[in-house]
């Protein structure tokens, strides 16, 4: 049987994603060997515009250039995977989203009326094509895209994780940071897969696997922060910051400054 | 458990828990989505002691990919053979649909309580299946007729969306056209509307088949409440419209049999996916179901 | 069966146990954290602990477990069964050993579940009394003491251990360590007896679980059920720390040769989003709401005759929304 090809290619990002997959050392060439690689910008500068099986995408589209080539790679590929937050809910980049507009934005910090670039509110893949598989993390988790590689090379879509990181804090029975120490962690809301990895070194959660989509309590996380003492702006900075493009926190974000605004109007 | 304690309980381990290796010795494309396979349990033994009702269901092992609850869509009639009508859905089913003559699959079963036919012999039978609905339906139809002398007149109700989705085709039409022969009357329904065979089926038999939901079959036909169990399977929002005809012609809440689809992972009542119910009335669809009457569904909350 | 062990031949007693198997005791392990860790020595023990974080059904129902390998050229699974250790669960209280007559019903009584009876038949129990903080109900829970359901259990005396013999595995343990028991005197069973008596003047919290079954039903529609859900995060942690929550989940996962592989099964909560979903996306309970209606009938139910809840308080103690088990559980019911 032919091999499948594969690609794996990069939008606006870190290119994290794809070190994570380089840096699968003892798996790596093995689970190479199962394909034929047309594209793995980090990886080699070799490439081919072909047809593919699986393409692996990270980033997220930030720009009109990022768009069209993520249409093209969508057209060629028969399975799309959004790798890593940018490529799922546009990470970090989706901060400034519902804030201000880019002209503002340069006027803000370049002083200049002007609009250099082609960018787009950041966003991820599903916003603009279909996705057929989403893999969290900033950056991903090698176990889960191993696991994702190896369900799709044995013919299935691979499990997701739709559960909290306190899921996997409980099963390791790590001490609760938020509840033992009042630590702001974000862990009721992130999506798990990282093994607890910062509660179980006694750190709060910040978020990086993102919101759990249509199912984190952003408002209860809120609520619980303000209790224990900490600023609102704060929490919903924190919130922000991997969560910009969550519905919740967008909601949040806008009831919270609408009232900032109206207090600040009276005042 | 002292020295060869290991070895000792791996025997008293329930045979119901044992994987067991069945061969694909039929593989049948029924429709688009859905397969009937008929699978040889390898080891003859184990077959022999793999009894089982209609209504009952197995979990289907698929290696590498995982395990799914399938229920049994044929009578026990060869003991070596099991018989499956699996829909394309998630990622069990859609590995069990690339399998193919001779692969394995690996069952455990079979769990849950099954229609009760014993206690169903002497009435008459009516059956209500909407689309997959059927498969479960199909056992007690067939166990129905293996003991033909037992029960009274059968009514088949199947409900479906087109012609090309109608399951076990060549079976059911026989039905459709000659079951009068073995006082089994076969009725049809089909959802969409403008299915050109279905259509022909409702010209020529227009007192069997009509566009429609499956409820609408009930203006064709007579029954009367006594001495008739009626038996449900469908799409969850099937039921309740089913049970509204049913009362209506004065069928009692426990004349009434259902059997209900969840999220089960042990088919032992141990994963606890498939509970239903409140604070007095706690219930798990594999142990305590699949099958449960309207009565049960009136006094559990969120059955149907 | 009624025997005393002095305060200073503990130690002995204790080191004794380390022949049997491994030890493990309640530990803290950060703040008001405990769990329970194998130890060597007494010192390491906090016996004057409230609760465990984790429950000891960790014990026997893995949090992650291997149920089976899988070798598709060889076309077998195998159950994985390793070499069972022997176990000895020290400072168990109450609470926890009616939890887990609950679980050995389920899991032993019940069409036996393999990996779970090899682990219990492998554990030896001994108890420990314990005194309720602000989050215990046991008392109401009727699970406060316990009569059966270990092996032995230590029941603290001012100068020693008022030892309950509950198996013949516990008298074992007696007979083999002979000279450092005694014969409980007069004045130790008034002691032990006037420490039971104050111990339950002890409680503060109460729920009247009397005809709780039937206000739960009569509760179902109640808007509790969605203000609570408001406020909840859906994460699991009242399930995952419960002592009788059972619920696991299981997952196949193949290896890089793409033919051998796993069959993993770990706890599940029946807060989260999955557990009601089927294949083809059609959920039973697709709310919070709903799931947690359904969490706190499952709790307030029975199962064999006996409550879904022992009234450890862990629920409450470690819910990062801060949600109260005994507080929503009056709402509902309208003690509140």
């Amino acid at each position: 049987m032919a091999k499948p090809k594969l690609g794996i290619f990069s939008l606006t990002g870190c290119g994290g994603d794809q070190l994570m997959i380089l840096n699968m050392e003892n798996e790596l060439l093995d689970l190479l060997s199962y394909f034929e690689i047309k594209d793995f910008q980090e990886g080699s500068s070799y490439h081919e515009d072909v047809e593919l099986d699986i393409a692996l995408v990270e980033g997220s589209v930030s720009t009109e250039t990022d768009l069209k080539r993520l249409k093209e790679i969508r057209e060629k590929s028969k399975t799309l995977i959004a790798l890593g937050d940018c490529a799922i809910g546009g990470c970090v980049q989706a901060m400034r989203n519902g804030q201000m507009s880019m002209a503002e934005r340069m006027k803000k910090v370049y002083g200049v009326e002007e609009d250099y670039y082609d960018v787009l509110e950041p966003k991820g893949l599903s916003a603009h094509v279909k996705v057929d598989l989403e893999i969290p993390g900033c950056p991903i988790e090698k176990t889960e895209i191993f696991r994702a590689i190896t369900s799709l090379l044995h013919g299935d879509l691979p499990e997701t994780i739709d559960y909290p990181v306190c899921v996997e804090c409980k099963l390791n029975g790590y001490p609760c940071v938020l509840v033992e120490k009042g630590m702001p962690c974000l862990g009721p809301l992130t999506t798990a897969g990282c093994d607890a990895r910062c509660p179980g070194l006694g750190l709060d959660c910040i978020g990086c696997r993102g919101p759990i989509p249509d199912e984190a309590n952003a408002a209860a996380e809120l609520d619980v922060l303000l209790e224990k003492g900490y600023d609102e702006k704060y929490i919903i900075n924190r919130l922000r910051f991997f969560g910009g493009n969550f519905e919740d926190i967008q909601k949040l974000t806008k009831k919270i400054s609408e009232r900032r605004n109206k207090t600040e109007g009276n005042e | 458990m002292e020295e060869g304690g290991k070895a000792a309980l791996s025997k008293i381990a329930p045979k119901e828990l044992v994987l067991s290796p069945a061969k694909i010795v039929k593989s049948e494309n029924m429709t688009e989505i859905e397969k009937h396979l008929e699978l040889e349990f390898q080891d003859k033994d184990y077959a022999k002691g793999f009894v089982y009702k209609p209504g009952q269901f197995v979990e289907v092992s698929v290696m590498g990919v995982g395990e799914a609850p399938i229920s049994i869509c044929a009578a026990r009639k060869n003991p070596d053979i099991l018989e499956l009508c699996v829909r394309r859905v998630g990622r069990v089913t859609n590995a069990i649909h690339r399998l193919k003559v001779g692969d394995l699959l690996w069952i455990r079963g079979p769990y849950g309580n099954g229609f009760p036919m014993e206690k169903m012999e002497g009435s008459n039978l009516l059956l209500v299946g909407g689309g997959l609905g059927i498969a479960p339906l199909r056992g007690v139809l067939q166990h129905a007729l293996m003991n033909r002398e037992k029960y009274g007149e059968i009514l088949v109700l199947y409900g479906i969306r087109c012609y090309t989705a109608m399951l076990f085709r060549d079976e059911f039409l026989h039905l459709f056209y000659e079951g009068d022969k073995q006082n089994v009357k076969f009725y049809l329904s089909y959802e969409d509307s403008s299915d050109k065979a279905c259509y022909e089926l409702a010209c020529e038999r227009s007192d069997r088949c009509m566009s429609g939901v499956v409820t609408k079959l009930f203006q064709l036909m007579k029954i009367s409440a006594e001495d008739t169990y009626a038996v449900i399977c469908g799409p969850p929002i099937m039921y309740k419209f089913v049970v509204k005809e049913l009362l209506q012609r004065n069928f009692s809440p426990k004349q009434i049999y259902m059997t209900l689809e969840r999220r089960m992972k042990c088919g032992v009542g141990k994963c606890g996916h498939c509970i239903i119910g409140s604070g007095s009335n706690i219930k798990y669809v594999c142990k305590d179901g699949p099958v449960f009457t309207y009565w049960d569904a009136l006094n559990t909350k969120g059955m149907i | 069966m009624y025997k005393k062990l002095a305060k200073t031949e503990f130690p002995r007693f204790f080191e004794g146990l380390g022949n049997l198997g491994k030890v493990y005791g309640p530990v803290n392990i950060e703040g008001s954290t405990y769990e329970f860790r194998e130890v060597q020595s007494p010192e390491e023990m906090d016996l004057k602990y409230t609760r465990t974080m984790i429950p000891p059904k960790k014990f026997f129902l893995g949090t992650k477990e291997t149920m089976y390998t899988f070798d598709e050229e060889k076309a077998v699974y195998t159950p994985a069964i390793g070499k069972q250790e022997k176990t000895i669960i020290f400072g168990i209280h109450a609470c926890d050993i009616h939890a887990l007559k609950l679980l050995d019903k389920v899991y032993m009584d019940e069409l036996m579940d393999l990996f779970y009876t090899m682990k219990r038949r492998n554990t030896i129990l001994i108890g420990i009394s314990c005194h309720p903080d602000e989050y215990c109900f046991c008392k109401s829970m009727g699970t406060s003491y316990a009569t059966d359901g270990f092996d032995l259990f230590l029941h603290e005396l001012s100068d020693g251990y008022f030892v309950r013999v509950g198996s013949e595995k516990g008298h074992q343990i007696i007979e083999a360590n002979k000279p450092l028991f005694i014969d409980a005197d007069e004045k130790d069973v008034e002691e032990f007896k006037m420490n039971e008596k104050k111990r339950l003047e002890e409680f503060n919290l109460e729920l009247n679980v009397l005809g709780l079954q039937d206000m739960l039903d009569l509760a179902y529609e109640s808007p509790v059920w969605q203000e609570t859900a408001d406020e909840c995060f859906g994460c699991g942690t009242c399930n995952l720390t419960c002592p009788t929550c059972r619920c696991y989940d299981v997952v196949d996962y193949v290896g890089l040769d793409l033919k051998t592989g796993e069959r993993v099964r770990r706890w599940d909560s029946c807060m989260l989003r999955k557990h009601g979903l089927v294949a083809g996306g059609l959920n039973f309970r697709p709310t919070r709401t709903e799931r947690l209606r359904n969490r706190f009938n499952c709790k307030g139910s029975l199962t064999e005759g006996m409550l879904n809840c022992v009234g450890c308080g862990r629920c409450t103690v470690y819910c990062p929304a801060e949600i109260n088990f005994v507080e929503v559980m009056k709402k509902v019911i309208g003690e509140l």
